[in-house]
């Protein structure tokens, strides 16, 4: 009966490890990774984020579902609120959520982690400088991003200007590309862009480009970030999108999302990369009240 | 007009065709009316729908951006719009806020955002209208939003196609109808042409016809008896047959009152000879008994000559009135006297004064026999209309180039049957009336001659014969 007992508990032990396991490995299944993604990436291209959505699901073992949402509040909003893993963002809302937010990664572009801000104009439009500008029409990407909205807000801020009295009329276009195409068009004469997604236009859709010119181009600054909510950055899940995306270019469907990308690879990043951006949010906040 | 209105009435094998050709030109006006009013009335409403789609979805998908006037997402919309609507040809999209300035358009380097909204841009009645001559048209939506006016859309639609499509089917509609026409002008000429052969082919008949005499129409060539080209076939022949007997009995007849001339003439010519026959005779005698005597010999030898030349007078006179040669001599004055000669004793008998009156050359250019026939015969009419006691006029004198013959009586003048049948009005009258005025009427026709009649009182005829031609040649009716 002992034996028989023994036998049955180690059936029994059997049984319970076999139904178990599954549930472990299918409750991991069952709780896939949301990261978010803003128009900071080139999401125009579904064969760049189907590529993503594999390799990550692929490195990570994990079910992958890309968030994509119009501005960028809405996607920090929902990492703040833990609505999201983790999401690529802008260097500013890292920065303006500093308390709430954590690195999980940088991707290096031509071998560093940082990119510039341009300030591009109709090639018909003869600017030299942001001067030249003064009473255009101007397309910002994002009142949420570094390049396409604070940096040339804080050189404006530097001389005690703000857009909406230096230029003519000012919108947002929410998407660096919608800047391009909207400096392009005519639609607006001048415009604030990211300088990564405008050389990587300029090398995927030169006939877009070739309609603006660039005015001029900031210091370089912190390459827009993958973050996580600062709660979250112990968790296995961010543990595990950090390896995936630190191991990206060793891992040949990586390496085609990345070259789609034109970017090396990922690499450890510091806050500290980003004080630049910090910097600028505080020439802004040196306007007084009723300028900002 | 008039004129040329009945012409064409009788033609119809012109008017017919013209006739067909006029009813499917305004058949053809109609119908392509009906067709490019249908089709302008489909292209309208499709190009309502289509505009209509156009603007509902675009006003749908901007309508919140308008409201927070955000230009890129307008003018993002519009762009994209434009390029998925692929019915629509839209060359310009605007969106313009309430207060009349635009807010993004297709073209923002012509119309910028916050410039004003062009003139040409607002809603007009009848601007939607496919019936213009312009290569595009506006068409316009207002966006409100809780009865208030948030701003509007309007497209300058590109209309040249839909257009052309209409200028296509004019092309065709008028190419088309103009082969049909044609056609049935065609088919409408032949079929005219066919039914009306039986018609031409008599007229031609007819027309060949101009000696009186009607060529019939061969057995092959005749249609079946009971069809009505056959029956008029039948009748033309009956006619013709008919016209043929009785141009034969016309000429035994006159030949039968040739011959009763004839007989007349002969002992007309029996008395002549006979008379100067008694002067031989004496001077037959005259030589018998006084032989002898030179002077009575040579007087008796007179005697003859002037008896014998009176017989051979009559005796060739004779002979050229009725040995009937061919009619190849002119006219000369030996010819005259000849005719003097035989009506004079004609006028002796009757007791008439016959007033001989000639004036002119010694020849004429007219046939010999031709004209010795027509004065015996009218000078023999005169004669036999002039009551003994009476007086017959002949006149010869040169006309022009032609000469001229005046016969008059004072008889009780010609009767109208008689008149009819001299001047070829009549034929049939030739059998009641006497052969020699209808050959005088036969001869003048065929000399191209010119007949007057006049009286009463008494009767007049006159008969002008124009200059000779060479080339006719008169054929003996008598």
């Amino acid at each position: 009966m002992a034996i028989q007992g023994t036998l049955s508990r180690r059936a029994l032990l059997g049984s319970v490890t076999a139904a178990v396991l599954p549930l472990v490995r299918n409750a991991k299944a069952a709780e896939p990774l949301r990261f978010g993604l803003t128009p900071v990436f080139l999401v125009s291209d579904l064969a760049l984020l189907a590529g993503l959505q594999r390799y990550l699901e692929a490195a990570t073992g994990r079910g992958v579902q890309l968030v994509m949402r119009r501005t960028y509040q809405e996607i920090t909003a929902l990492l703040v609120s833990r609505q999201l893993d983790a999401a690529w963002i802008c260097g500013y809302p890292f920065v303006a959520y500093r308390n709430d937010l954590s690195l999980v990664a940088v991707p290096l572009w031509k071998g560093q982690a940082l990119y510039q801000s341009y300030l591009i104009a109709h090639r018909s439009h003869p600017a030299r400088g942001l001067g030249d500008l003064r009473d255009t029409i101007h397309a910002f990407s994002d009142p949420d991003s570094n390049s396409g909205f604070l940096v040339t807000r804080a050189a404006l801020a530097a001389q005690g200007e703000v857009p909406g009295d230096f230029f003519k009329r000012t919108f947002f276009t929410y998407g660096h590309r919608n800047v391009i195409r909207a400096v392009a068009t005519g639609l607006a004469t001048s415009g604030s862009v990211d300088g990564y997604v405008y050389e990587v236009l300029r090398e995927v859709e030169p006939s877009l480009v070739e309609a603006a010119h660039v005015v001029a181009r900031s210091e370089w600054l912190g390459f827009p970030p993958i973050a996580c909510a600062a709660r979250s950055e112990k968790t296995e899940k961010v543990a595990e999108l950090r390896r995936a995306l630190l191991g990206m270019h060793g891992d040949p469907t990586g390496r085609e999302v990345l070259s789609m990308l034109k970017l090396d690879k990922f690499g450890e990043a510091e806050a500290g990369l980003y004080d630049g951006i910090a910097r600028r949010m505080l020439e802004v906040s040196r306007l007084p009240q009723e300028k900002r | 007009m008039r004129r040329y209105l009945r012409k064409a009435l009788h033609e119809p094998g012109l008017s017919i065709p013209l006739m067909v050709a006029g009813m499917m030109i305004l058949t053809s006006v109609i119908v392509s009316k009906l067709v490019l009013d249908r089709l302008a009335e489909t292209q309208q409403t499709h190009f309502r729908q289509l505009t209509g789609a156009f603007l509902d979805g675009l006003s749908t998908a901007l309508h919140p951006y308008l409201l927070r006037r955000e230009p890129w997402e307008v003018y993002d919309g519009i762009d994209r719009a434009r390029a998925r609507y692929s019915g629509i040809e839209s060359r310009l999209v605007l969106a313009v806020l309430s207060d009349e300035t635009v807010l993004a358009a297709s073209d923002p380097i012509r119309f910028p955002y916050a410039s004003r909204a062009p003139a040409f841009s607002r809603y007009e009645p009848g601007s939607e209208s496919l019936d213009t001559l312009e290569p595009t048209v506006w068409v316009h939506r207002e966006i409100r939003e809780g009865g208030a006016r948030v701003g509007r859309l309007a497209a300058e639609i590109d209309v040249r196609q839909l257009q052309q499509v209409r200028q296509e089917t004019l092309r065709n509609l008028i190419l088309f109808n103009t082969t049909l026409t044609l056609i049935f002008a065609a088919v409408g000429w032949l079929v005219v042409r066919r039914t009306m052969y039986p018609l031409l082919h008599l007229s031609e008949l007819l027309a060949q016809s101009g000696d009186g005499r009607l060529e019939p129409i061969g057995r092959p060539d005749l249609p079946p008896a009971d069809t009505d080209v056959g029956r008029a076939y039948r009748r033309y022949n009956a006619a013709a047959q008919a016209i043929a007997e009785r141009e034969a009995l016309l000429h035994r007849l006159a030949e039968e009152e040739r011959r009763a001339l004839i007989g007349r003439y002969a002992s007309a010519m029996a008395h002549e000879v006979n008379n100067p026959l008694g002067g031989l005779f004496n001077a037959v005698q005259m030589i018998q008994r006084h032989g002898d005597d030179r002077e009575q010999r040579l007087k008796a030898a007179r005697l003859i000559e002037r008896g014998l030349m009176g017989i051979h007078n009559i005796v060739r006179a004779t002979l050229m009135t009725w040995r009937g040669e061919a009619d190849v001599r002119t006219l000369t004055s030996a010819d005259v006297e000849d005719v003097r000669q035989l009506i004079a004793s004609e006028a002796a008998r009757r007791e008439i004064d016959l007033d001989w009156h000639v004036a002119g050359p010694e020849e004429y250019s007219v046939p010999a026999q031709a004209f010795r026939q027509i004065a015996l015969n009218l000078l023999l009419n005169a004669c036999a209309a002039t009551p003994p006691g009476g007086h017959v006029h002949c006149g010869i004198a040169a006309s022009g180039g032609g000469l001229k013959l005046t016969v008059r009586d004072n008889g009780p003048g010609m009767p109208a049957d008689a008149r009819a049948t001299l001047l070829g009005q009549e034929e049939s009258a030739g059998a009641a009336i006497g052969l020699g005025l209808w050959s005088v009427s036969r001869l003048s026709q065929s000399l191209g001659g010119r007949i007057e009649i006049a009286g009463p009182p008494g009767a007049t005829v006159i008969v002008e014969f124009p200059t000779r031609n060479d080339d006719l040649r008169i054929r003996a009716v008598a």
